[in-house]
């Protein structure tokens, strides 16, 4: 965010964090969506059995550990993409 | 984070339209994780859920995800660049995002 004064970068900055709570939740609706059609498939109980409670945890974890790692790369690639000029500006 | 170029924009524009433009950045950038999370996840990760950590081979497949996801952001927007190039009879690549 170069080129902007201290006021603008405090008033992105609330910009950012009502962006971020946003994002939370729709990654939180978005696991619960993911790990529910992979995991619950039986409904002859009205409660999880124990599979299904595994499953759900397995899912969770490995989700969340898969995006922080797809995080660090995004953010790698981005860094060194950078460094060429940006996607949209590549052939320059 | 300006990934688009747009990070420059200190001559003349107003804090209104600067901030507006480093939103629509982080709204890019955002929209590009995101679905970049949703597409290697899916092609790298069994829909078992064996275990709670990612095992090797799903780490090796997720890290090489990423990078082509790049890869086919930067062949694409190239592509299209050049198209627009040639259709406007202009040189290839010369604007910023889609010539605009």
């Amino acid at each position: 965010m170069d080129g902007l004064t201290a006021a603008e970068q405090r008033e992105f900055q609330g910009v950012v964090e009502k962006r971020q709570m946003r994002e939370f939740m729709q990654m939180y609706s978005n696991l619960v969506q993911r790990c529910f059609d992979d995991c619950v498939n039986d409904f002859t109980s009205k409660t999880m059995n124990a599979k299904e409670e595994g499953c759900i945890s397995k899912c969770v974890d490995k989700w969340l550990k898969g995006s922080e790692r797809m995080g660090q790369r995004f953010a790698e690639q981005n860094a060194a993409m950078m460094q060429g000029g940006g996607p949209l500006g590549g052939a320059r | 984070m300006s990934m688009f170029g747009f990070g420059g924009v200190n001559q003349g524009p107003t804090s209104a339209q600067k901030i507006a433009a480093a939103e629509a950045e982080l709204e890019m950038v955002t929209d590009m994780f995101n679905r970049l999370t949703h597409s290697c996840f899916k092609k790298c990760v069994p829909r078992e859920y064996r275990e709670p950590d990612l095992n090797k081979g799903e780490s090796v497949c997720l890290d090489r995800c990423v990078a082509k996801f790049f890869e086919v952001n930067v062949k694409v927007s190239e592509q299209m660049q050049n198209q627009a190039a040639t259709r406007q009879g202009g040189t290839p690549g010369t604007g910023g995002m889609f010539g605009m």
